[in-house]
C-alpha cells in the first residue's frame, strides 16, 4: 500500500503548498502521442502530484497544449507553472507568449509564471532593463494572469545568483541539483542556501541530470538520484517523465519517500565526486545541448539537429496537415 | 577583404562547417581573393626582399626570440596539398615568421607530418612548437606522443612542447597527480628532447590560473585573445597578468573567434582582429592559414607591425562589448564546438557528432 507523496509550503507563501515531486513538461511532449500524453497527466493527478511544470517553447507548444488537454476538468486540483522565453528581448513579447501559453493551457491564469533559461551572462541585465521582461511579469501578476513569479535555469550559479541580485521580487528559482552537481559548479552550495534564507521557493530539476546519462551508465539508480535530489531543501524536485512506467517508477518512489539521512547524502555525493568533476553528467552546464533555439537565437548562437524544437521546426516546414509532426 | 580563414581551431567538425560556408561566398569576395593571391605571388617573386619582416619578440624569460605572427598548426593540415603547405610554410620563414604551432591530434598526424615535411632543411630557421594530448592520462603516454611527434616533425628535439587543451576542470588536478603528465614535461626537457615547456587551453580563465599556480616552471602558457576575451569571461583580463608576473610568456590564439565567426558575422575585420591580438603583451598570435591567400592578408597586417594605441584598443573593446556579453562569436568557451575528440573521449563526453555544440 503505498503512501502519498509529501506536500511542502511554495516558499513563504503560507497556504500555499504543491506536491514534493513534479512533472516535467518537456518530457511530457515528447510521450508516444496526445493520449499517452493525458493518460500520464490524469495518473500523475490522481497519484497525488500537483505541480506541474511547462515552457511555451518545448516541442513549439505541444507539450503545452497536451498539459492543457489533460488538466481539462482537473486544473484546480494542481499548481501549474509554465514558462516564458524572451531570453532578453522585450517584455511585449512576453505578454504575448503568456497569451498563448494561457490559450495552450486552457486556463485564465498560471500558478506560476518563471522566466525560461538564464544561461547567458548578460541574462539578468537584458532581464531587469526598461521594457524587458520584468516588467511584463510584473503587470501579468497585477492583472490577475501570474499569482508567482520566478525563473529558471542550468548553466552557472553565478548568473542565478546575478538573477536574484537584480532585486526583482522573484517568489521561485529552478535550477539543476543533484548528487553531481554537489560538486561541480554547484547550485546546491551557491544558491540553495540564498534562497532558503530569502524564503524564496526552490524548484529542484534534473535529479537524473536531463536524460538519465548517469543511471544508464550506472553511476547511480533512478532510486538514489530522485531520493537525493528530493531530500534537498527545496519546495518540489520536478522531473521529466515521457513513458507511463518511467511515471510510474517515480510516483511509487515519491509516494515512498523517507529522505536520506545527511551521512547517506554525503555517502553519495562522495561515490560520484569522481565522475562529477569534469562535468559529462551535466551537460547542461559544460555545453549548449539543453539550450532551446529560441534560446540560442535570440543570442546570435547557433542551432542545430541534436535539439527537438530545431528537428520539429524544420519538419513543419514540411506542412503534411499535422500539427505537432512526429520526429524519431 | 580577402576571405578568412584566420583561426586556430581544434577539430574536424568545425573545420568541414567552415568550408561548406566558405562555398557560399559571394562574387566579389572570390575577386578580392584572386586578386589578393595575384598580389601575394608577385610580392613574392618581385619586392619580397623589400618588405619590412615580421618583427620578433622575446618568449618571456627563455633567451628564445619568436615572431608576432605564428602559424597555426591545424590550418597547415588543411591546406589543399603538401605542395602549398610547404610553400605556406617557406614564405612564411621568408617574411620572418619563426614561430610553427602543432598538435599530435591534428588531422591524425597529418598536421605534424606537413610542417616536418616542409621545414627539410629550414629547420634551424624555426621555433617549432607541439602539444602533447594526454587529457588526463599520465607520462608514459606522453613520452610515446613525444616520440611520434618527433617522427613526424622530423626532428630530434621541439622548442616548445605543450600539454593540449586543458579545458576541462579536473585537468589540472589530473596532470599533476603522481605520474602525471607534468612529470612528462620534466623529463622531456632533462633528455634534451625539448627545450621550453608549457600549456594550452580556450575553455576558462579559471582552470588556467588553477594551472599557473601549481608553481611548476612553466615556460609558456596558451590562451585565446581577442577584442571579445576583453569583457567576456577575460584571459586578458585574469590570466595575462598572472602569467607575466610569473615571467611566463603568453602565445594568443583564437583572434577572429576560432573559425573566424566574428568576421563572418559582421562585427569586426579580419585586420581589426588580428591587430588587436597582436597587440596584447604577448609573444606571438597563433593564426590558422590554409591558403597562401589568408598566409598574404596576415602578412599585410603583421609586417613591420605597429601596435594599435591604448585608446584604439579601448574603443575597439567597446565597439564589440555588446557582442561579447554573451559569448556568441566565443564559441570555444561557450560550447562544445571547439573541444577535441580525444580530449571527449578521456572524459567521457559525447562525440562531435552526438554534441556538436
Amino acid at each position: 500500500m503505498p503512501g502519498s507523496i509529501p506536500i511542502r509550503q511554495f516558499g513563504k507563501h503560507e497556504g500555499v503548498r504543491v506536491s514534493a515531486l513534479g512533472m516535467g513538461g518537456h518530457h511530457l511532449g515528447s510521450a508516444k502521442d496526445e493520449a499517452t500524453a493525458i493518460a500520464m497527466v490524469h495518473e500523475a493527478v490522481d497519484g497525488g502530484v500537483t505541480f506541474f511544470d511547462n515552457c511555451w517553447e518545448y516541442h513549439l507548444g505541444k507539450s503545452e497544449n497536451w498539459l492543457g488537454k489533460g488538466l481539462k476538468g482537473r486544473r484546480d486540483r494542481v499548481f501549474l507553472m509554465t514558462k516564458v522565453c524572451t531570453h532578453g528581448r522585450d517584455g511585449e513579447l512576453a505578454t504575448r507568449m503568456l497569451e498563448e501559453s494561457l490559450n495552450r493551457l486552457q486556463t485564465d491564469h498560471l500558478d506560476l509564471w518563471q522566466a525560461h533559461g538564464m544561461g547567458f551572462e548578460n541574462d539578468p541585465a537584458l532581464f531587469i532593463r526598461p521594457g524587458g521582461a520584468a516588467e511584463a511579469m510584473l503587470k501579468a501578476q497585477r492583472d490577475g494572469k501570474a499569482r508567482f513569479l520566478g525563473f529558471s535555469g542550468h548553466k552557472d550559479p553565478a548568473i542565478h545568483l546575478a538573477m536574484l541580485a537584480t532585486g526583482f521580487p522573484f517568489d521561485s528559482v529552478q535550477m539543476p541539483l543533484n548528487a553531481f552537481d554537489a560538486s561541480f559548479r554547484s547550485f546546491q552550495a551557491q544558491v540553495l542556501p540564498e534562497l532558503n534564507k530569502r524564503g524564496i521557493a526552490a524548484l529542484g530539476m534534473k535529479p537524473l541530470s536531463g536524460h538519465g546519462e548517469p543511471i544508464q551508465s550506472g553511476a547511480v539508480s533512478a532510486d538514489e538520484a530522485l531520493r537525493y535530489a528530493m531530500s534537498l531543501p527545496v519546495t518540489v524536485t520536478i522531473t521529466g517523465m515521457d513513458k507511463p512506467d518511467i511515471l510510474r517508477q517515480n510516483l511509487r518512489i515519491a509516494q515512498n519517500f523517507q529522505p536520506m539521512t545527511p551521512a547517506e547524502m554525503k555517502s553519495l555525493e562522495d561515490r560520484v565526486k569522481k565522475v562529477a568533476a569534469d562535468g559529462h553528467f551535466e551537460l547542461y552546464k559544460t555545453s549548449i545541448k539543453f539550450d532551446n533555439p529560441e534560446a540560442r537565437l535570440a543570442h546570435g548562437f547557433p542551432v542545430d539537429m541534436q535539439s527537438d524544437e530545431t528537428k520539429e521546426t524544420v519538419l513543419a516546414s514540411q506542412n503534411d496537415g499535422h500539427p505537432y509532426p512526429q520526429i524519431s | 577583404m580577402t576571405i578568412d580563414m584566420n583561426h586556430e581551431a581544434d577539430n574536424d567538425f568545425t573545420r568541414r562547417d567552415f568550408v561548406k560556408g566558405a562555398a557560399a561566398f559571394t562574387a566579389s569576395t572570390i575577386t578580392n581573393v584572386r586578386r589578393s593571391i595575384a598580389g601575394a605571388s608577385k610580392s613574392q617573386a618581385g619586392n619580397a626582399a623589400n618588405l619590412p619582416q615580421v618583427p620578433k619578440r622575446p618568449l618571456g624569460r627563455t633567451g628564445a626570440e619568436v615572431s608576432a605572427l605564428g602559424v597555426g598548426g591545424y590550418h597547415l593540415g588543411s591546406t589543399k596539398d603538401q605542395d602549398e603547405a610547404t610553400e605556406l610554410v617557406s614564405r612564411a620563414l621568408d617574411a620572418g615568421v619563426n614561430f610553427f604551432d602543432n598538435a599530435w591530434d591534428y588531422h591524425d598526424g597529418l598536421s605534424e607530418e606537413r610542417l616536418g615535411i616542409a621545414l627539410r632543411g629550414r629547420r634551424d630557421q624555426a621555433f617549432v612548437m607541439t602539444k602533447v594530448c594526454t587529457h588526463g592520462r599520465g607520462k608514459d603516454v606522453a613520452m610515446q606522443m613525444l616520440e611520434q611527434s618527433l617522427r613526424r616533425l622530423q626532428t630530434d628535439h621541439l622548442d616548445l612542447w605543450q600539454i593540449h587543451e586543458v579545458i576541462y576542470y579536473n585537468d589540472p588536478d589530473l596532470i599533476f597527480a603522481p605520474g602525471g603528465a607534468a612529470e612528462a614535461l620534466e623529463a622531456a626537457k632533462q633528455q634534451g628532447k625539448v627545450r621550453f615547456v608549457g600549456f594550452t587551453g580556450h575553455k576558462d580563465p579559471e582552470i588556467h590560473l588553477r594551472m599557473l599556480r601549481q608553481g611548476f616552471p612553466f615556460d609558456t602558457v596558451q590562451m585565446p585573445l581577442n577584442a571579445f576575451d576583453a569583457s567576456f569571461r577575460s584571459f586578458e583580463t585574469h590570466v595575462v597578468p598572472e602569467a607575466q608576473k610569473r615571467g611566463v610568456a603568453v602565445l594568443g590564439m583564437k583572434s577572429l573567434g576560432g573559425s573566424g565567426e566574428m568576421v563572418t558575422g559582421g562585427a569586426i575585420t579580419a585586420q581589426e582582429g588580428l591587430r588587436y591580438a597582436m597587440s596584447l603583451p604577448v609573444a606571438t598570435t597563433i593564426s590558422g592559414m590554409e591558403s597562401l591567400a589568408v598566409l598574404g592578408q596576415n602578412l599585410e597586417v603583421a609586417r613591420g607591425f605597429q601596435a594599435m594605441s591604448a585608446s584604439d584598443m579601448q574603443a575597439l573593446r567597446d565597439r564589440v562589448k555588446f557582442y561579447a556579453a554573451d559569448g556568441r562569436f566565443e564559441l570555444f568557451k561557450t560550447t562544445k564546438k571547439y573541444d577535441g575528440s580525444v580530449g571527449r573521449e578521456q572524459h567521457n563526453f559525447p562525440t562531435a557528432q552526438k554534441l556538436p555544440l
